[in-house]
């Protein structure tokens, strides 16, 4: 595996606010990462500096083994639509596709046209009077038909329904398949993309939380459910990252990996082993983050 | 080189900006000033020599076109990896080009002035005696460096906007409207206004579109510095 990003001690200060805390990861050649973390978070702001269009306040990035700042032959490379993105004045999708295709050197034309029917985007309406749906579709067709080695999607459902949704990840997942690149999704809906993902980077108060594989997290914690007392015997002495009791019934999520030695003992005392879903242990995770930091808040 | 001159296309993408917009604005007041023209003529003063200033109404449209081409197509122009020098050298590539447009309009439409007589009523805006006093060349020149300048000075504000917002904008215009007011008031203080007047008058439109030139070179090197650091 090859690195085409990589980050180290990336630190990004608003006059009084810290965006980005010195932060450190690598993105490795064709996969799918997912960029996880609540609103605020700072996800947009990470995936802007990674594509120069922000300035770091301290760290170093390398994306190709180089610095992207007015660097045209690594920019060249790279597809970075905002969610909050700006056109310009009285341009329409179709003018958004025409320079699009001017600039990214691997646009293919035959995708961006299937998405815009698959979409029913209005391609003579001017994108300022189109809704919120419709112009995050014109972000993710410019974002899949580039097909720049290094794609980023920051929030790219917005506003659209649910069909369009499973368009966007179908048609995303397809084009991966057949051109295999990088692509980082942001996102703050992680069920959704969850199956689309191989690899996860949570970051939550602008520290990464979490970077791994997608299937080792999600061996990473079950939850155990049965009578209070028996599930309280069997998790004693573990790390128990929730809690939930109704009646004489108790769920509670671990956080490890379960040995064959604990199945047979859950499954001879006749408690349930529930898989946790990454939403749910990202969730769980970042509220525990929350609560081991309050002393260092400032 | 490629990818500036794609700026250049992108910017052009959409031709209402740069290209349809002033032609309307120029063949409006074109319209407008020829009825006007042709009013007064009737009234028995055709004796005279009239000027209209309706030609500078595209000018003032460059103004606009300086700040959209930064405000809106910046921030497209960082979705489509473009560098910011990329964006620079291309913006002010389609702004040159434009201006130049501009330009031979002017003349052609001060040539048409010059055959017709002034529309067979004597009335000029296009051909403007001073202007033109060095031959059309020069004053097809002249209004290229104007038409730019317009355009440079929205496009300097506009990044000082883009770079540190509204206050910092708002600061620059009342400082420069105080040093406007003081240079006006060390004129009078020193009783010069009539060798500053003089001067003004024996300037030619060469020496005057020279020095407009070194005008556009500075306001547009300092707008680089600033985009260079600027976010979308």
């Amino acid at each position: 595996m090859t690195a085409v990003i990589e980050v180290k001690n990336l630190t990004k200060r608003y006059r009084d606010t810290t965006a980005v805390d010195d932060i450190s990861f690598t993105i490795e050649r064709d996969a799918i990462y997912g960029l996880l973390g609540r609103n605020g978070a700072g996800k947009t702001t990470v995936m802007s500096i990674l594509t120069a269009q922000n300035f770091p306040t301290a760290g170093d990035i390398r994306v190709f083994g180089e610095s992207p700042y007015e660097n045209a032959a690594v920019l060249s490379r790279m597809c970075f639509v905002r969610e909050s993105q700006k056109y310009p004045d009285d341009a329409t999708p179709t003018h958004a596709f025409r320079i699009a295709r001017l600039f990214y050197p691997n646009w293919d034309q035959g995708v961006a046209d299937r998405l815009i029917r698959e979409f029913r985007l209005p391609m003579k309406t001017r994108i300022k009077k189109l809704s919120r749906g419709q112009l995050s579709a014109v972000g993710v067709i410019i974002g899949i038909a580039a097909r720049a080695e290094v794609t980023f999607f920051d929030e790219p459902y917005l506003g659209l329904d649910a069909v369009a949704r499973q368009i966007f990840y179908d048609r995303l997942l397809e084009d991966y398949a057949e051109h295999p690149r990088t692509i980082i999704l942001s996102s703050h809906l992680i069920d959704e993309v969850a199956n689309l993902l191989e690899k996860v980077l949570v970051i939550d108060a602008g520290r990464i939380i979490m970077d791994e594989d997608t299937e080792s997290i999600r061996g990473r914690a079950s939850t155990i459910v049965g009578e209070t007392s028996v599930v309280e015997e069997f998790v004693a002495g573990r790390e128990v990252i929730h809690r939930e009791s109704l009646g004489r019934t108790t769920s509670a999520t671990l956080l490890g990996a379960l040995s064959p030695e604990d199945r047979t003992e859950l499954s001879l005392a006749g408690l349930d082993v529930l898989p946790v879903s990454l939403q749910q242990l990202i969730v769980r995770q970042t509220q525990n983050a929350v609560h081991t930091d309050e002393g260092a808040l400032r | 080189m490629n990818r500036t001159l794609n700026v250049v296309r992108m910017q052009l993408v959409n031709r209402a900006t740069f290209i349809w917009v002033p032609l309307i604005v120029l063949g409006g007041t074109l319209a407008i000033s020829l009825l006007i023209f042709g009013m007064l003529s009737t009234s028995a003063i055709d004796t005279t020599t009239m000027f209209g200033g309706g030609a500078q109404a595209p000018l003032w449209y460059f103004l606009a076109v300086g700040v959209q081409a930064l405000t809106l197509s910046f921030p497209f122009s960082q979705a489509m990896s473009v560098t910011r020098r990329e964006f620079y050298l291309g913006t002010l590539l389609t702004a040159a080009l434009t201006s130049v447009g501009l330009a031979v309009i002017f003349v052609i439409g001060g040539l048409i002035e010059q055959a017709t007589r002034g529309w067979g009523m004597n009335a000029y805006m296009f051909r403007l005696t001073w202007i033109w006093s060095q031959g059309p060349l020069v004053a097809g020149l002249f209004f290229a460096v104007v038409a730019m300048l317009f355009f440079v000075v929205g496009f300097f504000f506009a990044t000082v906007y883009k770079r540190w917002g509204n206050l910092i904008l708002t600061v620059l215009l009342i400082g420069l409207g105080l040093v406007l007011v003081g240079g006006l008031w060390v004129v009078g203080r020193m009783d010069a206004w009539g060798p500053v007047f003089t001067w003004f008058g024996s300037l030619t439109p060469i020496a005057l579109t020279g020095a407009l030139v070194l005008v556009i070179a500075a306001l547009s090197a300092v707008s680089y510095g600033t985009l260079r650091r600027a976010i979308a």
